[in-house]
């Protein structure tokens, strides 16, 4: 029989024990909180959804390359770079700015790169290759007026932001401003060390069915030739260079603010402004607060910048955007882009951007392989005739966010698996889309997440300590 | 030192699981097998720590502190290690002053309760460091659907971290209350 003293004991006992899994209790289900959260002043925001889906489709003939993508969207976001008037000026809406554009002024994207063998970290790595430190949007980004002082980068190639670039146009991968001479990197370019970048805007310029065709060597850069876009601003005079055509418009000379801002324009309205469609800007015009209009100027483009097409048109529809591009085979600009060959294996990665979000705020793949009638993870089909039929079946690729994670950090002392990146281990080979998300979001807490763990540490350590404390002083008596 | 690690890691693991299930036997049973195996549960949880805090050390010298502090499910191992290791030693002294009477009135069901909360954090534990090793588990899809992504960091808020400081200072004075109490 229990004396009353052991009942007393059993009491503290009970409270004790109650209290130790009540704190666990709390700890488990209020962790990982007071951390992470959107701070747009230190280019910090999270996107709801880590990761997305994107199919994909690959068919040639022989003269043309097409790829189809699907993926889904909640709306169509096909405005894009907007000058509305006010007061008796015009002000840009539409930049790219860290999440979400505020006015939903900000177009869907998708992008691909791709390479043929040329650029051997890019088949494992994709993408992560060419993100550096300080790039445009990371919380350290480099100053615009210090790329604009680079003598290359910025005097003579007119950059002003980071972007990106390949890790052996630099001497070292950690110092962006390292470019190497100019004749090392014509002879990389000639030896294939770029990556062809396939860039389609749903703004700039899906509307006239083109598509920007760029290349990623020591930056990113249109291809030679004509882009298929300008801009419509006058710097010197502070207005824009045209204004609409009433004559080519159905009697329009801008367009209005409260139709775009109720997303009243769609895919068959006036939301866009074709080369064709306008007259040189007026200022006398009678312009009223409210007029609108788009500070891109969509061109046909010329050259080698102009090669890419967007096939039939490309639509959002029950909510999935349904985009097909295509290009020759060879563009004869091998220097630009990468010449699809019957029967090669080539390295693709994806990319999309939605729900108005611009610059690195994206949905990326990990590198899949492409092969021409070719075992791959992505299989182009032959096919006879001027258009692909797509009986082939989707590939299904994962997309993620890829927060702030650099090249420079994945081979330092900040990432465990450095030693495997100099081994040439493949990221898939050790790491999920969903991980690869979850990791790139920490990455942009990483010290006061490393503090808060430190602490954790500690505090659970504690913890296990007042509760022994507990059970020793309150342990029963050895009989005996 | 990853594979000796992973070597040393096997005798803490398997020294714990030992030692839970003679808890639970001897939880639910006074027999002679049961008062047997109890017999061998203080060395066996006094050499689940000394390996444990030997794997743990060298655990530490797989990375550099930087690497580890790092990454996510590094993080994550290391504290779960961390925990594990002072759970199971707590466990063992608990075992060794109290001894027999460890099993009379509620001790018996407290010595349960702590060794399948043993249990618990050494199988986290364990998991991680399978991750990290290159050998992930469906362990941690019981774990995420329980609340936790491991591939997030485990880390506490501020307020809840104060709860756990308040709350270990609250249970070690709660004892002493206690103990003061009975004599």
């Amino acid at each position: 029989m229990q004396t009353n003293s052991g009942h007393k004991q059993n009491t503290w006992l009970a409270v004790a024990a109650i209290l130790f899994l009540a704190v666990l209790g709390v700890s488990w289900l209020f962790h990982g909180t007071g951390v992470i959260h959107n701070d747009v002043k230190r280019n910090i925001f999270i996107p709801q959804e880590l990761t997305m889906p994107l199919q994909v489709k690959a068919a040639y003939n022989g003269d043309k390359m097409f790829f189809r993508y699907r993926w889904p969207a909640k709306q169509p976001s096909i405005y894009h770079d907007m000058m509305k008037y006010g007061g008796g000026q015009w002000k840009r809406y539409g930049d790219s700015v860290p999440g979400p554009q505020p006015e939903g002024i900000y177009e869907d994207r998708v992008t691909m790169l791709v390479d043929d063998g040329s650029v051997p970290e890019f088949e494992h790595y994709g993408g992560y290759i060419t993100v550096s430190d300080r790039m445009r949007f990371f919380t350290n980004e480099a100053k615009g007026d210090e790329v604009k002082a680079h003598p290359y980068l910025g005097k003579k190639k007119g950059q002003s932001e980071v972007g990106k670039h390949l890790p052996e146009t630099r001497s070292d991968i950690n110092n962006w401003a390292s470019v190497i001479p100019e004749e090392d990197l014509a002879a990389q370019r000639k030896a294939g060390y770029f990556l062809d970048l396939w860039h389609w805007r749903a703004h700039r310029s899906n509307p006239i069915d083109k598509s920007d065709d760029q290349v990623i060597a020591e930056a990113r850069y249109g291809d030679k030739g004509k882009g298929v876009f300008s801009t419509n601003w006058d710097g010197d005079k502070k207005q824009p260079k045209f204004m609409f055509d009433p004559a080519k418009t159905g009697g329009r000379v801008a367009i209005s603010w409260d139709d775009l801002m109720k997303r009243k324009l769609g895919f068959d309205d006036l939301y866009y402004m074709r080369e064709d469609q306008t007259k040189a800007y007026d200022p006398a015009h009678p312009w009223k607060d409210g007029d609108v209009l788009p500070r891109r100027v969509l061109q046909p483009g010329d050259g080698s910048h102009a090669d890419i097409s967007v096939q039939g048109s490309a639509r959002w529809k029950d909510g999935y955007w349904d985009v097909t591009l295509v290009r020759a085979m060879d563009t004869g600009n091998p220097q630009d882009d990468k010449i699809f060959l019957h029967r090669k294996l080539y390295n693709v990665a994806f990319a999309v951007h939605r729900d108005t979000m611009g610059s690195r705020w994206h949905y990326v793949s990990l590198p899949v392989t492409l092969g021409l009638s070719r075992h791959a993870d992505f299989r182009a089909a032959r096919f006879q005739g001027d258009v692909p039929k797509w009986e082939q079946a989707w590939t299904d690729v994962k997309l993620f966010y890829p927060g702030q994670v650099s090249w420079p950090m994945l081979n330092s002392t900040m990432h465990a698996g450095a030693n495997k990146v100099k081994q040439g281990v493949p990221v898939k080979f050790r790491h999920s889309e969903i991980q690869l998300a979850h990791y790139g979001v920490e990455m942009e807490f990483n010290n006061e997440i490393r503090v808060q763990w430190l602490y954790t540490l500690a505090a659970g350590i504690l913890l296990i300590i007042g509760f022994g404390i507990a059970l020793n002083v309150l342990l029963p008596r050895k009989e005996g | 030192m990853a594979p000796y690690h992973v070597m040393l890691v096997h005798f803490p693991i398997a020294l714990w699981t030992t030692a839970a299930l003679v808890i639970v036997l001897r939880t639910f049973s006074d027999g002679t097998l049961a008062r047997a195996a109890d017999r061998v549960l203080t060395p066996l949880l006094f050499f689940g720590a000394l390996t444990g805090a030997l794997a743990f050390a060298v655990g530490l010298l797989v990375w550099p502190f930087e690497t580890a502090a790092s990454s996510p499910l590094a993080r994550n191992h290391l504290l779960l290690a961390g925990w594990s290791l002072a759970y199971w030693i707590l466990l063992w002294i608990v075992r060794w002053r109290g001894g027999e009477q460890v099993w009379q009135g509620l001790w018996r069901w407290i010595m349960l309760g702590l060794g399948v909360l043993g249990v618990g954090l050494q199988t986290i534990t364990g998991t991680l460091g399978g991750y990290l090793a290159g050998n992930p588990s469906m362990v941690s899809e019981i774990v995420r659907r329980l609340g936790w992504e491991v591939f997030t960091t485990f880390y506490l808020s501020n307020w809840v971290l104060a709860t756990v400081v308040i709350s270990a200072v609250v249970m070690a004075v709660l004892g002493m209350t206690g103990a003061r109490a009975r004599s």
